[in-house]
This record gives structure tokens, C-alpha cells and sequence, in this order.
């Protein structure tokens, strides 16, 4: 009985059975489904699945977006089994093949037929009616399409779920200058709902990342340093959720990140907000936020976990990943593990918006392939092949040209296909400015190719042309 | 009208909850009652789900409904369970037929947190959110963490104003066909070495913080252009010291000053800087510092000895005050004598704030200091230890005494000398071994005239035997002879009397140990007094067997 619950509460081995299904459908692509690689690697498959069939009398294993869902429980894993998890959702992408349902205990056969049509379907035209055809025979399974494009997704995206992100996002950009203004004037925070307004944050994460992504993209708020502390935020936690970081860590994160910038409260508006480049004395000074932020946090808070972890990345923020900003240190110096992730989220949410860095906002994809050079130098390498990951090399807010000439914004990227985002569409093949409409690149045509690819990018502050006019 | 079974249950449950909120509070997790505590709510909830698969609270400032039916009320602020859920948000929760016996446990942990102690940030709802209970489920207000209402759409408005200003969509779109062709993009995959390191990454992460924020804010000392920012520093390193101790954590406040002691010795850091460091170790000294360090030592923790001794080093005498002053308020034995031992290490720079102490209240702080004094040995501290001669607590004359005779100057003498006139014997007692201590020849003088002078022969047998005891430390012909001079005389009025001091002065040879004394001895074996007898018999053996 016991048992039981422990594992209805957890269902560890939801994230087992996804691992060891890619461990069989990459051995499967290499060795014949009699080889003895395979039948042993079945073997464990069958094993750790069959208990659940029987306990659960059904098991659905679902792709939704990015994630695996059992039984509609989303699936936690940890970062060693990161690969496992992308390679089986590319695949399932490949084939449009959104879910397999488990309906009674599997023999081993029943796994190696599976596995025989799965990867025969692979080279057909018609991935998935091809695999449903395949395995119509086997009793214990089942299969389901995948869902292309949520319906309340295909135009302009009014639904209630992006209502609710597009709350929680202005509510943090809200909450997050009513704290700062109350930080100037020397007033106490409450601690306690700063956390929960991060809390409702990250939930927005692990549920809508890429619609709360999408929300970082627009750039052209008047008050822009609370936008970008949230925004940094935001980039922070979606980053740091896809190395498998608890909750309370990546609100710790997403916390500390807010208030990155916190020392620039003492650098005078009429200079961060200059039009024109700064002067030497006022680039000094700029230079010196990381500094007052450690002040201001450590004066704010007193000395605790948070306030120390907090004063690290207001200090580190800058320095890069070879110590190559600022500020200096006179000491050997390691960077800390969340200035890491933050002055990614950090550069680049800096370098697209116009008031951050430079004076010109640089387009998304602009900024991506600098950061792209400065991976290893600047950049920490691994986190940024994560942070590309997450964006996808044509991040939200890239104006692009498809290969049907048709012209749009990206509206969200696809981790399995990092070239192949969701494109909102706003003037059509034939030059004309249409009601929007969102198409997704991982499409394909009857012959197997694609239906839409991107071939050019442009800039859409050189036209003037503002993403918050389509994806607000 | 009867409540329905399920709902009779529903209210079963929160009444084993309220139970349970009190029953966690008082016992470990060690305590049998805590167990029996999850059985018996677990029951409860088994109970319920007999019935249903789900059961949801709808809460209320201070209600519970189940259904439409109230299963709690109540009007108090105090123990009260839907308050407590209600003041965080909270409005609806949910417990799945799953729930398990841990997740239950962690549900009652969280139920019997002290939400009000300051260092806490949580609330029930960030627990509730970090636990991530599998077969909990809730509704939260979140209105109250609105600071705005208005903001959403007053920056859409005015971002979307911008925005129609007017764009120049269709030049884009012309002017693409002349741009360049992206390329396609390289993207290195993500190996398992990468992972590795990742997750080696996060698990170092795990590491306190502190030592990291201490370098970052002597980066800041070494980069700090004016006053304030140098006031800064310091008053960061001093919270942090506090913090530390605060926490029991002696290691990082040591770090922090061996790290402020090596800056003195870096010949490029400018002297501002160090000038203001000297703050740090004033701040050690600090009342309210000491006054925590005092909790620290009292609350058990075991410091090494080395590791204190160190910390102490580090003390301005500013510091001698509130170490005195925490002297009388600590309770534990080794808090005492680790304070003791910085008050010897400390007293050393500043005697004189040290004998301060002398005219504390409390006779034992005042005896406390006496000793201190005596251990450090400074020649200084005679003159206000003479003073404590004549304090009203008989604890403190005789630890004063004594300290004095491990001083031993010369004004200590007549002190001493008058000691012997006093008429409390464990003052006279401790006079004569503070002299016996000092073991100079003017101390011999003056016991030897004290012991020929008539009222001594009034004295008690067991005082006059201390006295020969003393005497007999200096083992020079002087004192041999006056023993055998005692030892030979005879009486023949008082004889009683005279047998005692033979006796006594029996005991003196035997503790010389001088072997030309054995014959002498050997003829008084078979005297007619007891105690003659015994003393000669024990005098003999030490000397003869060296025993
Ligand atoms: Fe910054
Ligand atoms: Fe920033």
C-alpha cells in the first residue's frame, strides 16, 4: 500500500522509462531489434514499465511542447538525462507522433515491433500514418498525432493562458519598480512577497516558458530598467530550469537577479538615460554600479544567504567568464555559479534593448551570433549552448524572410529544431500586409520536406518596426 | 440537521490537524508522540478518502467549508488554522486520495514552522510551493502582491503608441531581397562531458557564500576612493563578524581577521584603508559583540582551544570591560574559562582596565579578576590588589591573599604579616601560604616570628601544623634548626602543649626529609602521647623510604 502511494506521489520512474525508451530507439537505429544489445536493453525497458502498466491500468506518455507528460504529470529528470529527453522528443517531432499510449503489459515483442516500424517510419513521406499503420497489430500499444499549434495560438494569441502569463509578466515589472523605488527612499522590502512574486514567476516558467520568453522580447517600454531586471530574470530562471535546478533555487535565482542593477539607483537618470554615448567620467561611473549594489543590497537586507547571494552577482554581473570586465579584482577570482547564468541573461537582454549597453538595440538574432563569438571567452561555453538552446538561433522578435517569401516575427523557438521556431506571419508571399498568423517551420510537406524555412534576417528597428505591436 | 458521513470525516480531519500542529511543536521527530501523531492524522485522512478521493478546504478568514458546509470556525487570532492559511493567500486546498504518510509529514512540518522568527522569508505558501507536493493541490490569492493595477495597460498603451507611429513595413520587406542569405548556423550539441561539468557546477553551488562575499568586500576596501566608502567596508565586515557569531560560526569571523591583519602588512593598500580597519577589531570589543560572543560560548558549541586563542589575539583591551561585565552572566563552566583565558591574554596590554573589575558588585567576578590578575603576574597589579585584603567577602579576601603571595613584591609583607592578626583562621591560613609561595627570606622571617611570638602557642593543633608544613618548605639550616629546637624541648607544665609542637615539628623534619634528624626521632617512638607517637612514626617512614 505504502509503496503504492510513494509512487503515485513521485513517479520516478516516469523519467527512467523516458531514458531507457531513447536508450533503445538509438541502440535500435544502430544493431537489427534481435541483436542482444537491444533484447537486454528491452528487457529493462519492460521492467521498469510493465509494474506501472499494471498499477496504473493505462499509462499515456505525452510530448506537449518542450516537455514529457505521464499520466499528464509533467516529467521531472535530471540534467544527465537531458540528451536522452531531447533526442526522443526530436524524434517524435520527426514522425508528428505526439503520444504513445500504454495499454497493457508489454512483451518483448511488442517492443520490437514497435521499434521496427518506429524506425522505418523515419524514411517515409508520411512518418506517422506509416508508424500507425505498422503497429495496428499490437494490442498493448497505441499511438497519438502530435498537436501542431495550439488552436488559440493561430492568430494573434488573445487566449486566457496568455492573458495570464502577459499578468504575471507586468505584475513583476510592477511589483519590481514599486521595490526599487521603495530601496531609493531607504524603506524596508518585505522579503516574504518578494519571493512569492518570483514564485509566481517561475510557475509561469515551467508552464509557458516560451510564452513568457516571448513576453522578454519587447524592448521599447519607456521604463525600461524595470523591464530588463525582470527580463533578466526570466531568461535567468528558464535558463537555470533546464539544468534541472529545484524550485527553491530558481527562485533564489530569480530573486537575486532582479536586483543585478540595483546599484545603478545611484547613477543620475539624466545619465543612464543619455542619448548620446557616455563620457569618460560618466562611463567611470557606470563602472561602478556593481560596487553600490553590493551597498545597497548589504544596507537593505543586513548580511544573510540571500543578501550574500545577491551582493555576489550585483558585483559579478560584468566581470565575464575570463575576468575580462569589470570591475577588477585585485585577488584570483571564480565567478559564482548564478553570475554566470545572469550575465548571459544579462548581455543579451542588454544588447536588444536600446537603454541598456549602447545606444542602438540590436536585433535578436544580431545579438545571439555576437555572443555566439564571445562563448568561451566572455561566455561561459556550456551555458550558452544551453541559452541557445532555449532561444533557438532565431530568438522571439527576429524579423525574418521565409523561403515562400513570406515575412514575420518569430513568436517561439523549438528546442528540438533550433532554426525551425514558430513564425508570426505579417505580410504574406505576395508582399501584402495581412492579418497575422503563426506558422510553425517543423512543418512538412507531402515529400517529406519542409514547408517553410527561414532565409534571411533582418533588423526591425532599422524599419521601425516594433514587436510589441504583434506579440503584446 | 445530521452532517453527512464524508463531512463528519472532512471535520475529523481538521480537527487531527489542529492536534497535530500542537503535538509537532512539542516533540522531536525522535519522540514516539511524533509518529503517533502521523498515524493518527493519516488515519483520519484514510478515513475521509473511504469516502471521497479528494478533499478540499475552501478557507475563510476564520472558517473552513467542505462543500458548502462549515467544518471550522473560529473568531480568536490565536491557534487559529484557517487564519493561518488565509493571512498568506491561501483560499482553497486540495488533498488527493495519494497522499502519502511522507508527504504528510512534511505537510505537518510545514503547519508547525515559526513563520514570525525574522531570519524566516518564507511563508506557508512559498513552503507549499517548494515542496511540490504531488497530491496537494491549492488556489492562491495573488492579489495582494499587485503593487499596480493599472501598470499592464498603461505600458501596453503607451509602447503600442510608439509602435503605430508608423512602420515602414513594406520597405523591409522590398529591401530583403537584397540582403544577405543567413547561413547556417553552427551549433555544437551539448555532450555528456558538458552536462558533467554542470552538474558538478551546481553541486559545488551548494557551498555557503560567505567566504565569497568577504573577498568581494575587501575588493571593495581595495578599490574605496572616499570616507563613506571606507565607513562601508567596515560596517559590512563588522555585520558579517556579527552574523557569524550569531551563528555559532567562530571560522569565518577568524577569517575575516586574518584577512584584515594580512591587508596591514600589503604594502600598496593605502593607509586610509587600513586606518579604518582598525574599526574591525575595535568592533570585536564591542559590548553588544561581546555580549553575543558570551551567548556563543554559552550555547555549547565546542571552540578549540588554539582556535580561540587566536580569536582573542585579535582583541583591542577595549574589549576587557564587556568581558568582564559578561564574567558574571555567563552559565556554563568552559564559557567562564575561555573568557577567563582572554581576560589573562588581555589584561596583559591594560592592567589597570582590568582591575577595574575589582569594584564589580559580584564577589565572584571580583574573585574572578583576583585570579586573572595573579595568573598574568605583572608586578602592576599589586597595588590594587592589596585593596582586596580588606573586601567584605571572605571568597574574595583569601583569593586576593593568594594572588598576592604569586605576586610577591615587597609591599606585599606587612599585608600579609597583619593577616596573621586576623581573627578568621582561613584568612591567617592564607596568608601563610602566600607567603609560603613567595619563599623568600623575609616571607621565612616573618612566619618564623609569627610561630615565636606567644599567642601562637594558643593556637590549633591543625593550624600550627599548616604553619610547620609551610615553614618546612625551606629546607635550610635555619628552619632544621628551629625544628630541632622545637622537637628537643621539654616541659613539664603544659605538657600537652609541648607534645603538640613536638609533634608538629616531627611532621616539618619528616617533610625536609633530613636523614640527621632520624635518631632524634627514633627516641621519641615510644612517646607516652598518642600523637607525638604518630607524627614521629610517619616522620621516620617519610625519611626513610623517601615516602
Ligand atoms: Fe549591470
Ligand atoms: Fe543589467
Amino acid at each position: 500500500m505504502a509503496g503504492r502511494e510513494n509512487r503515485k506521489e513521485e513517479f520516478s520512474e516516469a523519467k527512467d522509462i523516458v531514458n531507457q525508451l531513447a536508450v533503445i530507439i538509438r541502440t535500435s537505429a544502430i544493431h537489427d531489434t534481435g541483436n542482444v544489445a537491444i533484447t537486454t536493453a528491452i528487457g529493462k525497458f519492460t521492467a521498469i514499465i510493465n509494474p506501472l502498466i499494471l498499477a496504473e491500468k493505462e499509462i499515456l506518455l505525452e510530448l506537449g511542447g518542450e516537455f514529457f507528460f505521464f499520466n499528464e504529470t509533467r516529467i521531472r529528470y535530471p540534467l544527465e538525462y537531458l540528451t536522452s529527453f531531447d533526442f526522443l522528443a526530436r524524434e517524435f517531432k520527426k514522425r508528428g507522433l505526439g503520444s504513445i499510449v500504454f495499454r497493457a503489459t508489454l512483451k518483448s515483442e511488442d517492443v520490437q515491433g514497435f521499434l521496427r516500424a518506429f524506425i522505418a517510419s523515419a524514411s517515409s513521406l508520411e512518418p506517422f500514418e506509416a508508424l500507425a499503420e505498422a503497429i495496428a497489430d499490437i494490442g498493448s500499444l497505441g499511438i497519438g498525432r502530435l498537436r501542431k499549434i495550439r488552436d488559440e495560438e493561430k492568430t494573434e494569441g488573445t487566449s486566457d493562458v496568455r492573458k495570464m502569463v502577459k499578468k504575471s509578466y507586468f505584475n513583476a515589472v510592477s511589483y519590481t519598480r514599486g521595490v526599487i523605488s521603495k530601496i531609493k527612499s531607504g524603506e524596508k522590502v518585505n522579503i516574504k512577497k518578494a519571493k512569492r512574486v518570483v514564485e509566481s514567476m517561475v510557475d509561469m516558467i515551467l508552464e509557458e516558458e516560451q510564452l513568457l520568453l516571448g513576453m522578454t522580447a519587447i524592448k521599447d517600454y519607456d521604463e525600461y530598467t524595470y523591464h530588463h531586471s525582470v527580463n533578466v530574470s526570466i531568461l535567468s530562471v528558464a535558463l537555470a530550469q533546464r539544468l534541472g535546478m529545484s524550485k527553491r533555487s530558481l527562485t533564489e535565482l530569480g530573486l537575486v537577479a532582479l536586483f543585478h542593477d540595483i546599484g545603478k539607483i545611484e547613477i543620475p537618470s539624466e545619465v543612464l538615460n543619455k542619448p548620446t554615448s557616455f563620457t569618460d567620467d560618466e562611463w567611470r561611473m557606470v563602472q561602478k554600479h556593481p560596487f553600490w549594489g553590493v551597498r545597497a543590497i548589504l544596507k537593505m537586507r543586513g548580511i544573510d544567504a540571500t543578501a550574500a547571494r545577491a551582493a555576489i552577482v550585483a558585483f559579478e554581473h560584468h566581470m565575464y567568464h575570463d575576468l575580462s570586465g569589470y570591475p577588477k579584482t585585485r585577488e584570483s577570482y571564480e565567478l559564482d555559479f548564478f553570475s554566470k547564468i545572469i550575465s548571459l541573461a544579462d548581455q543579451y537582454d542588454g544588447m536588444t534593448s536600446a537603454r541598456v549597453y549602447s545606444r542602438i538595440p540590436m536585433p535578436p538574432d544580431r545579438a545571439l551570433s555576437i555572443m555566439m563569438e564571445r562563448s568561451g571567452t566572455q561566455l561561459d561555453p556550456i551555458l550558452f549552448k544551453f541559452f541557445i538552446n532555449m532561444i533557438g538561433v532565431f530568438p522571439v522578435g527576429t524579423l525574418v524572410m521565409l523561403d515562400t517569401k513570406e515575412m514575420g516575427l518569430v513568436y517561439q523557438s523549438d528546442s528540438a529544431f533550433l532554426d525551425r521556431p514558430k513564425v508570426m506571419v505579417i505580410i504574406n508571399g505576395k508582399g501584402e500586409r495581412v492579418d497575422k498568423y503563426i506558422v510553425d517551420l517543423t512543418e512538412k510537406k507531402s515529400d517529406g520536406k519542409f514547408l517553410r524555412t527561414i532565409v534571411k534576417t533582418m533588423d526591425p528597428n532599422k524599419y521601425r518596426i516594433s514587436p510589441a505591436e504583434y506579440l503584446l | 440537521m445530521e452532517l453527512l458521513d464524508d463531512i463528519k470525516a472532512a471535520k475529523e480531519v481538521v480537527q487531527s490537524l489542529l492536534k497535530a500542529k500542537k503535538t509537532f511543536r512539542m516533540y522531536p521527530d525522535t519522540n514516539p508522540m511524533y509518529a503517533k501523531t502521523i498515524e493518527d492524522t493519516n488515519a483520519k485522512f484514510r478515513n475521509f478518502f473511504d469516502y471521497r478521493d479528494e478533499l478540499t478546504f475552501k478557507i475563510k478568514q476564520n472558517e473552513l467549508f467542505c462543500d458548502s458546509e462549515q467544518i471550522y470556525h473560529n473568531p480568536q487570532k490565536e491557534d487559529n488554522i484557517a487564519l493561518f492559511f488565509f493571512k498568506d493567500g491561501l483560499r482553497e486546498i486540495t488533498f488527493k486520495k495519494g497522499f502519502s504518510v511522507k508527504e504528510l509529514e512534511d505537510f505537518l512540518k510545514i503547519l508547525t514552522v515559526d513563520y514570525d522568527r525574522e531570519v524566516l522569508d518564507d511563508d506557508v505558501v512559498t513552503l507549499l510551493w517548494e515542496r511540490d507536493f504531488q497530491n496537494i493541490k491549492y488556489v492562491v490569492d495573488e492579489a495582494f502582491l499587485t503593487e499596480d493595477e493599472d501598470y499592464e495597460n498603461e505600458a501596453v498603451r503607451e509602447v503600442k503608441d510608439k509602435a503605430s507611429e508608423g512602420d515602414e513595413l513594406a520597405k523591409a520587406y522590398e529591401d530583403s531581397f537584397n540582403e544577405e542569405s543567413v547561413k547556417d548556423a553552427v551549433i555544437v550539441p551539448l555532450t555528456d562531458k558538458d552536462l558533467h561539468t554542470i552538474v558538478k557546477e551546481i553541486e559545488k553551488d551548494a557551498q555557503d557564500k560567505t567566504s565569497k562575499l568577504i573577498t568581494i568586500i575587501f575588493e571593495m576596501l581595495y578599490q574605496a576612493e572616499n570616507k563613506s566608502e571606507y565607513e562601508d567596508v567596515v560596517h559590512f565586515l563588522n555585520s558579517i563578524i556579527e552574523f557569524s557569531i550569531t551563528h555559532g560560526d567562530l571560522e569565518t569571523a577568524l577569517h575575516i581577521l586574518r584577512k584584515t591583519k594580512e591587508v596591514f602588512g600589503v604594502s600598496s593598500v593605502a593607509d586610509e584603508a587600513k586606518k579604518n580597519l582598525n574599526m574591525v577589531f575595535s568592533f570585536l570589543g564591542f559590548d553588544a559583540t561581546i555580549k553575543l560572543l558570551g551567548e556563543l560560548l554559552d550555547s555549547g558549541i565546542e571552540i578549540n582551544e588554539k582556535m580561540w586563542d587566536e580569536y582573542v589575539s585579535f582583541f583591542d583591551k577595549n574589549a576587557i570591560q564587556p568581558f568582564i561585565t559578561i564574567l558574571g552572566e555567563l552559565k556554563s563552566i568552559p564559557a567562564r574559562k575561555n573568557v577567563i583565558s582572554a581576560l589573562i591574554a588581555l589584561g596583559k596590554k591594560d592592567i589597570q582596565s582590568l582591575a577595574k573589575g575589582l569594584q564589580d558588585s559580584r564577589w565572584y567576578v571580583v574573585r574572578n579578576i583576583i585570579y586573572i590578575l595573579g595568573k598574568i603576574g605583572d608586578k602592576a597589579a599589586v597595588d590594587y590588589l592589596l585593596k582586596t585584603v580588606n573586601h567584605s567577602d571572605m571568597r574574595v579576601r583569601k583569593e586576593g591573599i593568594k594572588a598576592l603571595g604569586e605576586l610577591g613584591a615587597p609591599s606585599v609583607f606587612p599585608v600579609l604579616r597583619e593577616c596573621f592578626n586576623d581573627p578568621d583562621v582561613q584568612i591567617r591560613t592564607a596568608a601563610l601560604r602566600a607567603l609560603g609561595n613567595i619563599h623568600s627570606t623575609t616571607a621565612k622571617s616573618i612566619i618564623l616570628k609569627r610561630m615565636t611570638d606567644a599567642v601562637f602557642a594558643k593556637t590549633e593543633f591543625s593550624e600550627k601544623k599548616e604553619f610547620y608544613e609551610v615553614l618546612s618548605k625551606w629546607k635550610d639550616d635555619d628552619v632544621v634548626d628551629f625544628l630541632v629546637k622545637t622537637f628537643k624541648k621539654k616541659a613539664f607544665f603544659k605538657r600537652a602543649a609541648n607534645d603538640e609542637n613536638r609533634a608538629c615539628a616531627a611532621y616539618g623534619l619528616g617533610l625536609i626529609g633530613n636523614k640527621d634528624a632520624l635518631p632524634l626521632l627514633h627516641k621519641a617512638k615510644d612517646s607516652k602521647s598518642k600523637l607525638l607517637r604518630e607524627q614521629v612514626y610517619s616522620a621516620i617512614k617519610r625519611i626513610e623510604y623517601g615516602r
